[in-house]
């Protein structure tokens, strides 16, 4: 897209954006909705600005974001590990095939009770049902970027002197990865997800825990201003995951 | 399955071609000679010895593109060094030494879908020369290249072949390609139970430009007599279908 059109597009996104904010504040603030159901923008950057230079917003943000991490770390560490043998040992493959499909089909959030209760209120709840969630992404693909090597593709580095080993690291490995990279932004997404809903559901600290506590003593404004910080923090995860993606990509043909 | 009751022997430094009707289970011997598969009856012996596993002294050239994607030219061509643990410097000068051999000097850091079908034929060709093979087993190698760009091909192949006096066994379904590169031509019968039914030496001097031979008498002549035994082996594979 030529610089001037995409100007032109830019400034049209953020008119909408204006509208939406002025109308709600219009509308707030002549009472044609009620603002303590509905809050007003001006309140919601007013509280914004009262937790950035409090300070007490940092610690939430750092919660999640551990959460995040930890949970996108370990459950694609362990969808990985099970990809890859699902995928070499297909007698494995056929055993858990059924319990494979309950497991992914059953609604996560169904557990996470039980997992505040197993492992309590503080980050492993979370990490655990974050885990829950990642897994699965990266296990299906694992086990299809392993199943779908061109057969060729595996003897000719066998021909070239390839043994097992070889074959993992050179073949096998990098072929899921493409997989598990095509996937990226929503087992990170579900990372998150898990943090915040496990946040939600029974915590002291984080973004979640914010809104909840929030939404318990009907400040709206306090909601809207959670939300309005969760967003930033999903936009600037999916950038840094986009450019790690670019980076690690750089092979493949710019779509 | 494929083929039943196949004998040849591939001589050290001889370029010999496979041509035959499809479905004739061309492909089924080179994964035969190249330890891929392991034959139902009777044995594949590579210098004497019976074969067990893959043929170590044999490169394999594919007909579809088996380069990995995820790695550039020259880390392409090094793998068979790298799985021979050779040090990793060495594999990289030896690498560029055969990219600048098959026509690729400057295109050691691009991708394989930065280069054209052609190039990663020859990113291929590298691949399988610098284990230093004595055999080569090519599978219709050029069959999806343009004309000129296969021709070009070919010519390099038998440069490199006659330098390193490779032995070749190289299966095509066209008549032309088999005659104008080969010692020797070999028909297989149509499928099921393939035979060899024709061995044809090819008499004509080499060095050989490729888009030359075509006009030269004695090809005309080769050509003739085989395509007329290749015929009814074609029409009966053709019936079957």
């Amino acid at each position: 897209m030529p610089g001037r059109e995409r100007t032109i597009l830019w400034v049209k996104q953020v008119s909408v954006f204006i509208l939406l904010m002025v109308s709600w504040e219009v509308c707030a603030a002549w009472k044609w909705i009620d603002p303590f159901f509905f809050s007003q923008p001006s309140a919601v950057v007013v509280r914004l600005y009262k937790w950035f230079t409090g300070g007490s917003i940092y610690l939430h943000i750092y919660i999640t974001g551990i959460e995040t991490v930890l949970a996108f770390l370990a459950g694609a560490l362990l969808g990985i590990i099970f990809g890859f043998l699902f995928a070499r040992i297909p007698s494995l493959a056929a055993i858990f095939d059924p319990y494979v499909k309950i497991a992914n089909a059953l609604p996560r959030i169904a557990l996470a009770p039980i997992f505040t209760l197993w492992f309590g209120l503080g980050i492993l709840s979370k990490v655990v049902f974050g885990v829950t969630l990642v897994f699965f992404i990266v296990f299906f693909n694992t086990y299809r970027g392993i199943r779908e090597v061109n057969p060729n593709i595996l003897n000719n580095a066998r021909m070239l002197g390839a043994n097992e080993r070889d074959l993992f690291r050179h073949v096998l490995m990098p072929s899921a990865m493409s997989w598990i990279l095509a996937s990226l932004h929503t087992s990170v997404g579900m990372a998150l997800v898990g943090a915040v809903v496990g946040e939600y559901l029974g915590a002291a600290r984080g973004l979640g825990y914010l809104i909840a506590q929030a939404e318990g003593v009907f400040d709206t404004t306090g909601v809207f201003a959670g939300l309005v910080v969760l967003s930033f923090f999903v936009l600037i995860i999916d950038v840094l995951v986009s450019i790690i993606e670019r980076r690690l990509l750089k092979w493949q043909p710019s779509a | 399955m494929a083929a039943r009751e196949v004998t040849f022997n591939l001589n050290q430094g001889e370029f010999v071609t496979l041509v035959g009707p499809t479905g004739c289970g061309k492909s089924t011997l080179l994964n035969l000679a190249a330890g891929l598969l392991t034959p139902d009856s009777g044995t594949v012996e590579i210098f004497g010895a019976p074969l067990v596993g893959i043929n170590r002294f044999a490169a394999y050239q594919f007909q579809e593109d088996v380069i990995l994607p995820w790695k550039t030219a020259e880390e392409n061509v090094m793998l068979g060094l790298i799985f021979r643990k050779t040090p990793l410097s060495q594999a990289r000068a030896t690498a560029r030494e055969w990219l600048v051999r098959v026509g690729l000097a400057g295109f050691e850091n691009r991708y394989p879908h930065q280069l054209s079908g052609g190039m990663r034929k020859r990113v291929a060709l590298a691949q399988a020369l610098i284990v230093e093979p004595r055999i080569l087993l090519m599978d219709e190698p050029f069959s999806a290249l343009d004309e000129q760009t296969r021709q070009f091909m070919e010519d390099d192949l038998l440069k490199i072949c006659s330098e390193f006096r490779k032995s070749v066994l190289f299966v095509t379904h066209d008549l032309e390609e088999a005659i104008a590169l080969a010692d020797r031509v070999m028909v297989l019968s149509a499928g099921p139970g393939t035979r060899i039914i024709g061995d044809y030496p090819v008499t004509i001097p080499r060095p050989r430009e490729v888009a030359d031979i075509r006009v030269n008498p004695v090809f005309r002549e080769i050509f003739g007599t085989i395509w007329e035994h290749l015929r009814g082996e074609v029409m009966k594979a053709y019936a079957r279908t």
